[in-house]
């Protein structure tokens, strides 16, 4: 974005629903009510709140403040939400019981609907009626802008899931790779096993540790992005169709499976990791209480994939890391995490529906994806599970954009030109 | 609740009922080994050919839900005995899951990329529901951007509200005896 840095890969937050201008926010219609005994406001306020609370609209204020010419000050109040037809009729009769013991001549307002994301819309907003306007209330770094240390090492840790989607030859995959903050350190890596279910051929290289890496061979995010513009163009060939988050359905087609391989349709990047990490987690805290009941059934279930975790355990660049928190961690459950609490993510393609609801539940804390999904995306293109309210945790997204520079450079080389 | 389950005795057939009692089975098999009480079958042609349970704080792996761990026993057994990707999808096609709670999102999704037939589920699941309680994706099949129609996902027939009180109380036991480690999986309350 910024020219005279040709190196910036910016990182863009991707909000919860889709951003809208400040203008244009959606709106609810209200009840209210000026109050014309300035002394009565809390007891009003206290009865409504107990009869009439405005559960969805925790942004709006109950009360909004005019001021007069004079110095005088104007009150009103939200009594509830406008019945559906928008008949005075349907109001609860609760609240027809307030509008008539204080003698209140109720209208209808307009209040913006959703929280505002930014201050140039809760600036509009409060022209309708006041809302509150707070930093996300969850605990996530980023969302406001990240200092350029952060920065660094989100860029270094996109560039080596970039690197990791490589590893597959010619069969471009979606990788994924979960880190650990606080350590700045990869806990557990995976890329695709929906065609083959096993441990990729080549091994990225040195464990990537933030900021000091250098900048690793863009070949890989040229071959990705062009492979993504020809998919978007409506070209189908086998090598975009390889993603399992774009077509997740693609492995019915899949024609090159071998007999001595196992597949496993469901097993997308994202999937894989979070099993690798919860594999890890196991591994570092071990609970007698399932120990040898989880070795039985794995066996029993599915030799493949204890033979990929055996070949996982022998490789050397994940766990590094293990021995210092067993430890650190033996015998001292307090330290023991809680799933992904805490982790983030990132992801070479945004994740399908099945894939972000899956990071919803182990918990992770930030989701970084450097392509969008136009046809299966869950976090921004399809759908936006961070925004789903409902859910019981919330993740941050952020989009980490590829720099033009190196994406033009790679349509060059690919027309010839 | 999205729907109740006073008159399941006259609104699903025998068959419907007994298949979901195995899934109850399975629920209570969960609730027994400390985790969330969710479980499920798989039925074909009127025989159950597989089953699941949550495993969550087992695995401390919050992914593992009973619908999960029952399509991973099929995708092992039939790759085993030979089955094209062709033909495993084919088997799918003709499999109906019986769930005692509404599949979470995460699990509709992964049903639509299977390719199951139907799901008949017990309770709903306010928080999580993939099968119309938050999402609705048993019903939104997507084929965009390959012409051959199998890029996307594919929508289910989906009916709920099977024995959903039998499915609520396991969940409510399980939650006054406290959740040991905390792992929720499809906690719908
Ligand atoms: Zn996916
Ligand atoms: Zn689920």
């Amino acid at each position: 974005m910024s020219s005279e840095n040709d190196d910036a890969w910016p990182i863009v937050h991707v909000p919860g629903r889709p951003p809208v201008p400040p203008e244009q926010q959606l709106t609810v219609n209200v009840v209210a009510a000026q109050i014309e005994q300035p002394k009565l406001t809390n007891t009003i306020i206290r009865r409504l709140s107990q009869i009439a609370p405005l559960e969805d609209l925790h942004h709006v204020k109950r009360v909004k403040k005019n001021c007069l010419e004079g110095g005088k000050i104007q009150l009103s109040v939200i009594l509830c939400l406008a019945p559906e037809n928008g008949d005075f009729d349907g109001i609860p009769c609760d609240v027809k019981d307030v509008i008539g013991s204080y003698q209140l001549s109720p209208f209808v307002a307009k209040v913006c609907k959703y929280a505002a994301l930014s201050k140039e819309e809760w600036v509009e907003q409060c022209k309708l009626w006041p809302t509150s306007y707070h930093q996300p209330t969850y605990n996530i770094s980023g969302i406001t802008g990240f200092s350029e240390e952060d920065s660094q090492s989100i860029v270094s840790f996109m560039k080596y899931a970039l690197e990791l989607s490589k590893s597959h030859g010619n069969v471009v995959v979606n990788a994924a790779a979960i880190v650990d903050p606080l350590s700045n350190q990869v806990i557990a890596k995976a890329c695709d096993e929906v065609c083959s279910w096993q441990t990729p051929k080549t091994e990225v290289g040195a464990e990537c540790s933030s900021s000091t890496k250098s900048s690793p061979e863009m070949t890989g995010c040229i071959e990705h992005e062009s492979c993504l513009q020809r998919c978007s163009s409506g070209g189908p060939q086998q090598v975009e169709t390889s993603i399992s988050c774009l077509h997740p359905r693609w492995w019915v087609d899949e024609q090159t499976h071998r007999i001595s391989s196992f597949w496993h349709p469901l097993r997308h990047a994202a999937i894989v990791a979070i099993e690798s990490s919860a594999a890890r987690d196991r591994r570092l805290f071990p609970d007698v209480r399932y120990r040898d009941e989880a070795t039985r059934e794995e066996c029993i279930l599915s030799p493949a994939k204890s033979q990929a975790k055996r070949q996982k355990t022998d490789g050397t660049d994940v766990d590094n890391d293990d021995k210092n928190y067993a430890s650190h961690g033996n015998g001292d459950l307090s330290s023991k995490p809680y799933l992904c609490t805490g982790n983030d993510i990132y992801l070479v393609w945004e994740p399908c529906t099945m894939c972000a609801m899956a990071l919803v539940h182990q918990r992770v804390r930030r989701v970084f994806y450097a392509f969008p999904n136009p046809s299966a995306g869950a976090l921004g293109s399809i759908h936006r599970l961070q925004g789903e309210k409902s859910l019981n945790h919330h993740y941050a997204v952020f989009r980490v954009l590829v720099p033009q520079d190196i994406l033009n450079k790679a349509k060059t080389s690919i027309t010839g030109s | 609740m999205e729907t109740d389950n006073i008159a399941s005795g006259e609104r699903f057939s025998l068959e419907v009922l007994g298949f979901m009692q195995l899934a109850i089975d399975q629920a209570k098999l969960a609730l027994d080994n400390l985790e969330v009480p969710v479980g499920c079958v798989i039925v074909e042609d009127g025989n159950v050919i597989a089953a699941g349970r949550n495993r969550t704080n087992e695995t401390r792996n919050a992914t593992r839900h009973a619908e999960m761990e029952a399509l991973d026993v099929l995708l092992v057994q039939w790759q085993r005995t030979g089955l094209t990707a062709a033909e495993v999808a084919e088997k799918f096609s003709a499999c109906s899951l019986y769930v005692t709670c509404e599949p979470c999102i995460m699990c509709a999704a992964a049903l639509s990329i299977i390719g199951i037939k139907a799901v008949y589920y017990g309770c709903a699941n306010d928080k999580f529901g993939g099968c119309g309680s938050i999402l609705s994706l048993h019903s939104s099949s997507s084929e965009a951007c390959i012409s051959n129609g199998n890029s996307g996902s594919k929508s289910f027939k989906c009916c709920g509200g099977i024995m959903a009180s039998e499915a609520i109380s396991l969940l409510r036991d399980f939650y006054e005896r406290g959740n040991p480690n905390g792992i929720n999986g499809d906690q719908p309350f």
